[in-house]
């Protein structure tokens, strides 16, 4: 079945090039709910969501108990969500999907990251509320769910409400080994909780440098105290140099140094201190 | 009273009327009550010690009259004791005890160089894919139906992170290719029978219809270059 339907789905798109497009802008009724439901597919696929969410309600009213209502369900969470403005119908959509019994794994993971991106949304509108969508999601039983809403939840501004995420990206830190999660997990954390990536962080086994703190402070000519000031694990010293203000990174290009010959020197020395040309003094030291 | 004393006294009546209603109008009416509530405060015999901050409110109390006034003040005290506190706290004592942390902007850039890095790394892992989906259509299924329905996963997964980084940090063409292949990994991640050559031979004309290779390289080249 699946078969046939990609079958048919890509005969659409890739082979009936002139007579899909015909097909798509003539609006004919489809006779079959496969007919229907290729349709929309392909107006989704070209992000037309309002032709594909007509397509979509048409085959959900006249084929209610076909075997592709199900899915229907879920494309027709995204043409909502694509549309804008219709984001509490696109909820209710991607909920009644993850409901079926017969919902595919592959698309309950979409629909659940949806519901997330769809919830933090109307959060961001004004209405506080739907961040219980994502708090319910921290607990949920696939990690991938779990992880994103813990993600989301740590840009929310309401510091005491982001602070519900730290447990869960702590947990990211402490279980995983994709760097990029790592990474995000750990930006995530500096962001609500630096005391709980601390803690992470040390109670991981980490070998040498990775378990060592990152300081980095930059001075503007004849300041005591520092304009610039940095205190992150050190496995994100890549990304902190890259994501320094540029007339900081020139300056210390300059001078010569890169991210390497950075390294090669803290091995050497306690702290590298480098001076600008301006007066400026930047220095790096990890402990 | 003769006729030049009547004259006389109404042009005088007249004058002090005059002067009468100027004096009136010098009076702020509306504020009256208070000075006159204040006055006779400040007239009651004071029993005992007073209290410093009952002294302090009444040294103040003229500018009860004035709430323009005591409210510049109050904001004046606020703002000096505000700078006070930001001045006294240097920029470096958010970190100087060894804890960790990093300024909001420093993170929003951390966060936008996170994003070109994995949105690179997932349009590389993406032409990864679709070559296979070329080779296999040449000649037959290179990786096992599961492998690549689990790969195909996975790049929608790292596509939902990016959903929110690319979003928000505005980068339009490469959200929109990205967005495009992830339709197609869609329908690959529900797939986890062997397709047949020429179900893959359709992908792979689809691919290079919408030149789908050479946008990846475009997009890839100018995120290298850090656009």
């Amino acid at each position: 079945m699946k078969k046939i339907l990609l079958t048919v789905f890509l005969a659409l798109v890739f082979g009936l090039g002139p007579g899909a497009v015909a097909l798509r802008a003539g609006g004919q009724q489809g006779g079959t709910d496969e007919a229907l439901f290729r349709e929309a597919k392909l107006l989704v696929f070209d992000k037309s969501w309002k032709a594909a969410l007509d397509k979509l309600d048409e085959l959900l009213d006249r084929f209610p108990s076909s075997a592709l209502a199900g899915q229907a369900l879920f494309y027709k969470g995204e043409c909502l969500d694509g549309l804008g403005g219709r984001e509490r119908d696109a909820l209710r959509a991607y909920k009644s999907y993850i409901r079926l019994e017969d919902a595919k794994p592959s698309l309950i993971e979409e629909s659940e990251g949806s519901i997330v991106d769809l919830a933090f949304g109307l959060y961001e509108k004004g209405d506080a509320s739907a961040l219980k969508d994502i708090e319910a999601r921290l607990d949920h039983k696939n990690k991938v769910v779990r992880y994103y809403a813990a993600y989301k939840l740590s840009f929310v501004e309401d510091k005491k409400e982001a602070l519900k995420a730290a447990p869960v990206l702590s947990k990211i830190i402490e279980t995983e080994k994709d760097p990029e999660l790592l990474d995000r997990a750990r930006i995530a954390l500096l962001r609500v909780s630096p005391e709980s990536l601390k803690s992470a962080e040390e109670s991981q086994p980490r070998a040498g440098l990775t378990a060592r703190t990152l300081h980095i402070r930059i001075r503007g000519a004849g300041q005591k105290e520092p304009a610039f000031s940095l205190n992150i694990p050190f496995a994100l010293a890549d990304l902190a140099f890259s994501a320094l203000d540029e007339g900081d990174k020139a300056a210390i290009r300059r001078k010569g140094y890169d991210l390497n010959k950075i390294f090669s020197e803290l091995a050497k020395t306690k702290i590298l201190k480098i001076a600008g040309e301006d007066g400026s003094l930047i220095e790096i030291w990890i402990d | 009273m003769k006729h030049d004393e009547v004259d006389f006294f109404l042009k005088e009546t007249e004058a002090v009327r005059a002067e009468i209603r100027a004096a009136a109008d010098a009076v702020d009416w509306d504020a009256l009550p208070g000075i006159i509530a204040d006055r006779a405060q400040a007239g009651a015999p004071k029993t005992g010690r007073v209290p410093w901050a009952a002294r302090l409110w009444e040294g103040l109390a003229p500018l009860r009259m004035r709430p323009v006034l005591a409210g510049l003040l109050g904001g004046l005290l606020i703002g000096a004791g505000a700078m006070y506190f930001i001045l006294k706290a240097p920029a470096g004592r958010a970190g100087a005890d060894g804890a960790y942390y990093a300024s909001g902007e420093f993170l929003d850039r951390a966060e936008l160089e996170m994003a070109r890095r994995n949105t690179l790394d997932y349009l590389e892992r993406s032409q990864y894919m679709l070559l296979d989906v070329f080779e296999s259509a040449d000649e037959g299924p290179v990786v096992p139906a599961s492998l690549r329905t689990e790969r195909a996963r996975d790049l929608l997964q790292k596509k939902k992170y990016l959903n929110a980084q690319l979003e928000r940090l505005q980068m339009a063409k490469a959200k929109a290719l990205c967005d495009q292949i992830e339709a197609l990994f869609l329908e690959l991640s529900q797939m986890d029978d062997d397709l047949a050559a020429a179900e893959l031979g359709k992908i792979r004309g689809y691919v290079e219809e919408r030149q789908l290779l050479l946008k990846i390289n475009l997009v890839k080249k100018e995120l290298q270059s850090g656009v």
